[in-house]
């Protein structure tokens, strides 16, 4: 009998020893955020000022901006993963023919919306300002771009997965807002509101792109 | 996928000050107006991303989460009434005004409407205990007032006085209360229950509003006019995101609750918990990337007419 109380603390300890191991593996990745990512930092500098510089080119004809664009939008984003994070719970349920539909006129629309920009680009320059790293291969890189039409510079984070000399944006925040967030919530609910079926989502996208910019 | 930094130079206070404003004029649709002018304006961008090392309390998920909105249906009639009156009224107006003003003196509109914000700015550092927030709005305000000519040059920031906002669903926010339900208010726009009633409470705090006389006077309806079309200006790029979006209703409605969250998050000094990327494929065995990048490369050249 006077044994049991002993077990019972034998047992409590145990228990927040558990705890604490828990705490500590948890710790380990939060500490990592400390760190920057000089690597991510570079190819965010560099990638990103190129493509805002190819929509402020006033030497350049728009088909030729829509061209470089084109191009310079996969050496910046990866694509192919935007494509399937943006579809939300339904990457998971659509079919490969309907993906071989969605994929390109996701693109499409993509570009055209930003097309339908360009006329807002005047020459901004981007800098980066810092880094945090979420986990290893997941970085936010902050940066502030200024000049052009801004009347203050604004803060832009971008967030970069990859490693060593290998980085693609996945999404962009501003005033806290992410991008592609906000798209596969904007996305998911077309699809929800169609019943489930993905094609709708495509059919619209595919009107979208042909629509003249809005004014 | 839009988001062109857009050009600004105002705040979010004084958007929200704008929007409490309408609610007494009564009448003009802002609607979406203020969480996109919010996101038009400028300031230190809310992200905590940038507060380095520490591992701060990790903030709740609402920002990336689906959003809490049991009163869809209410919220999306009064969605589409609000944008059919942006575009039957405010829509026009602003775009008139943005046809005949030059940016920089839009600019100046701005820096002065934002200026009248800042002591409800003061007022809401103090509450949330931050004197050093306090002193900072309060001496911009001062100086820009007074060497800045009426705010119309705002001399502080260059005084390393940088502008920062506050709200009462920011003190609200800072001390825990939650959102609650989504709620888009008629010609207003994008709200929830706290911002609500956040509101509410920064147009009767509002010490500009109080001095000036509320909306009654020559000063008040001025003040009114020009927050109106300033912010409805600013947001534009934001309007036409939504244009662009396939369910502008749920796009204004994650737009509004990532800002808010990040705008709370910068009183909190909470780091965001952001979930991995592809969370919701990695738990999936039959749909890696892979599929997906075939395709794109066909994508047809949209024909945009400029």
């Amino acid at each position: 009998m006077t044994n049991a109380r002993p077990t019972r603390r034998f047992a409590q300890l145990a228990l927040v020893a558990l705890a604490g191991l828990g705490v500590l593996a948890q710790a380990a990745p939060a500490l990592a955020q400390g760190q920057r990512e000089p690597q991510a930092e570079q190819f965010v500098q560099t990638r990103a000022q190129r493509v805002i510089s190819v929509l402020a080119d006033k030497n350049q004809s728009v088909a030729q901006k829509q061209a470089t664009f084109h191009q310079s939008i996969d050496q910046l984003a990866d694509v192919p993963r935007i494509t399937n994070f943006v579809l939300g719970k339904y990457a998971r349920t659509i079919t490969p023919d309907q993906r071989q539909r969605f994929a390109p006129a996701f693109r499409a629309y993509a570009e055209s919306v930003y097309q339908n920009r360009i006329s807002d680009y005047h020459g901004e320059t981007l800098k980066v300002t810092g880094s945090t790293i979420r986990k290893p291969g997941d970085v936010i890189v902050n940066t502030t771009i200024s000049g052009g039409q801004l009347g203050q510079p604004v803060q832009v984070a971008w967030r970069v997965l990859g490693n060593g000399g290998s980085w693609k944006v996945v999404d962009v925040q501003f005033k806290g807002v992410w991008l592609a967030i906000t798209q596969q919530q904007d996305f998911v609910s077309t699809i929800d509101n169609a019943g489930g079926n993905v094609d709708v989502l495509t059919k619209q996208l595919q009107r979208d792109a042909q629509r003249p910019a809005s004014r | 996928m839009n988001g062109e930094p857009s050009r600004t130079s105002a705040n979010t206070r004084r958007a929200r000050a704008r929007v409490v404003a309408l609610i007494a004029a009564g009448g003009l649709a802002v609607s979406a107006a203020s969480a996109h002018a919010q996101n038009a304006g400028d300031e230190p961008p809310p992200l905590v991303l940038a507060a380095p090392a520490v591992a701060a309390p990790v903030a709740t998920l609402d920002s990336v989460d689906a959003a809490y909105d049991p009163l869809q249906g209410f919220n999306r009639g009064s969605f589409g009434l609000s944008m059919g009156l942006d575009r039957a009224v405010l829509r026009p107006i602003a775009h008139g005004y943005m046809a005949v003003t030059p940016s920089p003196l839009r600019r100046r509109v701005s820096a002065v409407v934002y200026n009248l914000g800042e002591p409800s700015t003061t007022v809401n550092d103090i509450l949330q205990g931050k004197p050093k927030r306090a002193g900072r709005s309060s001496a911009r305000f001062l100086i820009n007032s007074t060497i800045g000519v009426l705010g119309i040059w705002d001399v502080a920031t260059g005084m390393g006085l940088k502008a920062h906002d506050a709200d009462f669903g920011q003190t609200f926010g800072r001390y825990g209360v939650r959102p609650g339900p989504y709620l888009y208010v008629p010609v207003l726009g994008p709200s929830n229950f706290r911002d609500s009633v956040g509101r509410v409470l920064d147009f009767v705090t509002d010490p500009v509003g109080i001095v000036g006389g509320g909306y009654t006077t020559t000063f008040g309806a001025s003040r009114l006019a020009a927050q109106t079309v300033d912010t409805r200006a600013r947001a534009d790029n934001a309007f036409r995101a939504l244009d662009d979006a396939t369910d502008p209703y749920v796009t204004a409605r994650s737009a509004y609750g990532q800002y808010r969250a990040a705008f709370i998050r910068e009183a909190t000094r909470e780091v965001q918990a952001l979930p991995d990327f592809d969370d919701d494929i990695a738990t999936d065995p039959v749909a890696p990337a892979d599929p997906a990048s075939a395709p794109p490369e066909t994508a047809p050249t949209p024909s945009t007419t400029q």
